[in-house]
């Protein structure tokens, strides 16, 4: 079976039932791509097919063969996905940073299909899962990249403020 | 009226009466007859027969009851409720003091045909003998052989049932017995013109007897008896509400039923567990586990000719249901519904069913088109939702594929609101489902409450 992951054409032996997460990690070695429940609760799997967010663990492989897979490692060959990587560096969104690859992943997905989502339509699209309860940075982040709101603009002062305190720190 | 005149009314009325009462003590009280009686059966079976008896034993799926989940196999054990209390499945093993060990062949017809144990007293028709008396004498006799021969005897006494007296008398089911099961050894029929007769026979005895699928599938009366036991009614196999579940119709019923299924597609159903227009879930995880996917090919097959062969109702199941985008809006790509039920369906359901319902293959079912999004009974949507589906197991490997149970994710308003949407989207014609059922299914499904469904008869 052949996989169009990230630009590059894999052939792969894993069973068509396999979960495409399974093939990603164990087959292909491709381990930015977590593992969080299996059961397409969380998130933490996510990938692009086509440009849209599917969650691997719960994509049996055979459906997916021939697709366009974009993977958290080819996320930075994508305009909007570099432009999401860049704001998640801004933000400083994660934490411990497992379930992050796969939020990138579906913030990419959102600003894909709807380049300038609402508020409510960020709270309804990001649905995946933190520990961490980073979620305030996703907002914040996904809201800057959507073209600001009242709380991206706050965030983002408060981000510089700290950046700027850090620098002085770091200087002095 | 004079006074001798009353007495000799009194006398015969009085001797009609004991005439009446010896006679119903005698019917409720006697042993049928088995066409074993006298018959002893062979102290050293053949391995042929003994592995025929293991194979029949699959297609009646013994285990699935005279079993616990962590208990030995056909040592028994298994709560089953009954409208008057709690009843307990038996030991079956060949253990002489506690299970089946010192039953004659005639001892176990009787039982496994008629409802009869070995001590005389009447069984509750949760076992489903008023189907298992169809079974022919070749295999009863070959299930006796696998039963006393192959099965390891296991020292477990039953448990007594929590019905109390004078409801547990056993008696009056031997009238419950002559009244709602016809009795006999199935007999060949003539198939439908253009089927294969010895096939459509074979599936009929299957389905009608060993598999006693018309337990689940076919609506029950008053008394908890089947409407029908075999093709000639068309309640057979239309469809029941058992357990907290819908059991689907397995007659030609497009919307509820295998109208829509191949031969193919049932075959594969049975030894796979899923096709392209269902997974097996509830109940039938069950069924499949233990049963289905042991049976041949051949049987496979003869069970779907002979499925195939009952009609369905049009009249009850409506138009045909067709794919369509409306009347909900489509959740294609960028789609951002309003809708609380299609928003909650983006976020915990497409992933897997997809944004359009169809599901994915053979893997994820499609909730576009499905019994549980066309049924008129909203049980099985709610019920998988609350709790989600069990382990198919296929030739010992566990399926990665499994519903979750949303049991302590969603509220009661936010399962109302996501199945209304699936059972009113894409041309589903189910309806909305409403906050208090969810809730009351919700009750009767947490093994915590007092008032938790314990399967009923199978």
């Amino acid at each position: 079976m052949e996989l169009h992951i990230n630009g590059k054409t894999y052939s792969v032996q894993s069973e068509g039932d396999t979960p495409l997460l399974w093939v990603i990690r164990d087959e292909l070695g491709l381990t930015g791509t977590k593992y969080g429940c299996g059961i397409a609760q969380c998130g933490a799997c996510s990938v692009l097919v086509d440009g849209e967010v599917m969650r691997s663990c719960v994509t049996p492989v055979e459906g997916v063969k021939g697709r366009n897979i974009t993977t958290i490692e080819g996320v930075e060959e994508d305009p909007i996905g570099q432009r999401v990587v860049a704001a998640w560096v801004e933000h400083q969104v994660p934490q411990c940073g497992y379930c992050q690859s796969g939020q990138v992943m579906a913030a990419t997905s959102l600003l894909k299909q709807t380049p300038q989502p609402s508020e409510a339509q960020i709270a309804a699209s990001m649905t995946n899962l933190c520990r961490c309860g980073t979620y305030n940075a996703i907002s914040a982040a996904v809201q800057d990249l959507a073209g600001g709101g009242p709380s991206a603009a706050a965030e983002k002062a408060r981000m510089q403020a700290a950046t700027a305190a850090n620098g002085r720190g770091m200087r002095s | 009226m004079s006074k001798r005149r009353y007495r000799k009314i009194l006398a015969i009325v009085g001797a009609a009466l004991a005439v009446v009462i010896a006679a119903t003590t005698w019917f409720v009280n006697r042993k049928p007859g088995s066409p074993f009686d006298g018959v002893s059966a062979s102290t050293s079976p053949s391995k042929a027969l003994i592995e025929r008896g293991r194979y029949v034993a699959r297609l009646a799926d013994c285990v699935a009851c005279h079993s616990t989940p962590h208990g030995k196999p056909f040592a028994g054990g298994l709560e089953m409720s009954t409208p008057l209390g709690s009843i307990y499945t038996t030991n079956i093993t060949p253990d002489k003091a506690t299970g089946i060990g010192g039953y004659s062949l005639a001892d176990f017809a009787r039982a496994l045909r008629h409802g009869v144990a070995g001590d005389g007293h009447r069984l509750y028709p949760a076992m489903p003998f008023p189907s298992y008396a169809k079974l022919d004498d070749a295999d009863v006799r070959a299930l006796y052989a696998y039963f006393m021969h192959a099965v390891r005897p296991q020292r477990q006494p039953d448990r007594k049932s929590d019905i109390a007296w004078p409801m547990n008398m056993r008696w009056p089911l031997a009238l419950w017995s002559a009244v709602f099961t016809d009795g006999g050894t199935y007999q060949r029929n003539a198939a439908p013109a253009g089927v294969d007769a010895t096939l459509w026979n074979r599936g009929a005895y299957i389905v009608q007897g060993p598999g006693h699928c018309g337990s689940c599938h076919t609506p029950r009366g008053a008394v908890m008896n089947e409407k029908a036991y075999d093709g000639s009614s068309r309640q057979y196999l239309a469809g029941a509400l058992l357990d907290g579940w819908y059991a689907p119709s397995l007659r030609g019923d497009v919307n509820i039923g295998l109208g829509r299924w191949s031969q193919a597609d049932i075959v594969r159903f049975l030894r796979e567990g899923r096709n392209a227009h269902a997974v097996v879930y509830g109940s039938m995880t069950d069924a499949y586990n233990n049963s289905t996917q042991f049976m041949s090919d051949a049987d496979l097959k003869a069970i779907a000719v002979y499925l195939k062969s009952l009609p369905g109702n049009p009249k009850q199941d409506g138009p045909p249901w067709q794919y369509q985008d409306t009347p909900n809006p489509a959740l294609g790509s960028g789609a951002h519904p309003q809708a609380a039920g299609a928003r909650l369906y983006l976020a915990k359901c497409g992933f897997c069913h997809g944004r359009d319902g169809r599901g994915q293959g053979t893997w994820i079912p499609p909730l576009a088109g499905s019994v549980a999004s066309m049924s008129r009974h909203d049980a099985s949507a709610i019920n998988i939702t609350l709790n989600g589906s069990t382990h198919i197991v296929a030739q010992g490997v566990p399926d990665g594929y499994r519903m979750p149970a949303f049991r302590h994710q969603l509220s009661d308003r936010d399962v109302a609101e996501v199945l209304s949407f699936i059972r009113t989207s894409w041309g589903n014609r189910g309806g909305s489902v409403k906050p208090q059922d969810v809730k009351k299914l919700r009750q009767r499904t947490n093994p915590a409450s007092s008032d938790v469904i314990i399967l009923q008869m199978r």
